[in-house]
């Protein structure tokens, strides 16, 4: 019997661990698609890349990451604990989506002391 | 705290600034301060119900970062008999100004997001309005999407009209559930007479499922008001009409949404 249990809870932490990494890979795709989109082939240079984050690029969102992004729009600037308050998740949670909007090109990261910012990038650039 | 509201609708000549207009007078009656903004820069039209056409700065100055909101806004307070305030921003009604600003680009649009979306601190804090309308252009525009993402409620505009009907259906799930924002239904030039039964039954066979989201009023077509076109502010000169007893009455639903 309890062998079983055992071997049950194993199984589900493996589970548990492959949700994790499907969670990981479906991140980096989403990303890899958006770059795609954009004609952006030279991965080297992620942090170069920005992207006007306009209403209609926010209506083609996947709705978990226009929900943080629109809540940077109204914040102006913002650390991933003053989105979480917001959007009312977890803070790992935002500081992921944040950073994912970062190398899509949408947001800017601004380090100052141990608390990082993010916002978005209005200067003209063209 | 102010609220920022904004009149949208699926199609054109649906009602957006008879409603802005009459709901921002209304509001400056009762001695609310009521900021008022013509989003319609393919159309403006604002200029021409108030007939002002000198002003220092256009809301398309605002936008450009060429001016500051207050500069693009005219006092129109006397319109409330000095009972509350109302402000109006106009939209440049010149052709090389509707022409300028169909061709901005995603970049500029997104600068106007954050202009439009700093008005919460500029009108509502600083300048301590209580009402900040947004009367928008119709349909799926860079400016009309703008607006509603920077509102705490929209009101949607509605006619009886099949393809009306339709695409504003299609709009509330593709665009207003994306945003998550509160969302109300207006129907306007309603025929029907709802106060009998019949009435009330050929209404919602017309409208079938189509209105998930709460409909907040349902306003008849008043033959006056048409034919006046727009020539005089109904909230203003006829405080008795029924179409202005509605108004009251909304304002006040308004305030507790």
């Amino acid at each position: 019997m309890k062998k079983r249990d055992f071997s049950t809870k194993k199984s589900l932490l493996i589970l548990e661990k492959i949700k994790e990494s499907l969670e990981k890979l479906n991140q980096k795709m989403e990303v890899m698609i958006e770059l795609q989109k954009h004609g952006k082939t030279d991965t080297e240079n992620f942090a170069d890349i920005t992207a006007p984050l306009d209403v209609m690029t926010l209506l083609s969102m996947p709705d978990h990451l226009r929900k943080t992004a629109i809540t940077v729009c109204r914040l102006g600037r913002a650390t991933a604990e003053e989105v979480a308050q917001q959007t009312k998740r977890a803070r790992a949670v935002e500081s992921a989506y944040l950073n994912q909007l970062v190398l899509m090109g949408y947001l800017k990261k601004e380090r100052q002391g141990r608390k990082a910012y993010f916002y978005v990038d209005k200067e003209n650039k063209e | 705290m102010g609220k920022i509201i904004a009149i949208h609708s699926y199609k054109g000549g649906t009602g957006k600034t008879l409603f802005s207009v009459n709901l921002a007078t209304t509001f400056a009656l009762k001695g609310k301060k009521a900021c008022l903004l013509d989003m319609d820069f393919r159309a403006p039209s604002l200029h021409a119900i108030f007939k002002v056409n000198n002003v220092e700065c256009w809301l398309n100055d605002y936008l450009n970062g060429t001016c500051t909101i207050q500069k693009a806004l005219v006092d129109l307070s006397e319109i409330s008999g000095g009972k509350g305030k109302l402000l109006v921003g106009l939209a440049n009604p010149s052709t090389e100004a509707i022409r300028d600003m169909s061709a901005k680009d995603r970049k500029w649009e997104m600068r106007a997001l954050g202009r439009l979306l700093s008005l919460r601190n500029s009108v509502l804090d600083e300048m301590g309005m209580d009402y900040l309308i947004f009367d928008t252009s119709p349909g799926l525009q860079y400016s009309s999407i703008n607006a509603i993402v920077s509102a705490d409620l929209v009101f949607v505009i509605s006619t009886i009209d099949a393809s009306d009907v339709q695409g504003t259906k299609r709009m509330l799930c593709e665009l207003y559930d994306l945003f998550e924002k509160k969302t109300y239904i207006i129907l306007n030039k309603v025929l029907m007479d709802i106060s009998s039964k019949r009435g009330k039954e050929e209404l919602s066979e017309r409208l079938g499922n189509t209105h998930t989201l709460p409909i907040f009023e349902i306003v008849p077509c008043f033959c006056d008001i048409l034919k006046a076109g727009g020539t005089y502010i109904v909230a203003k000169e006829k405080p008795q009409h029924f179409f202005s007893k509605m108004l009251c009455h909304m304002t006040e639903k308004i305030n507790h949404l």
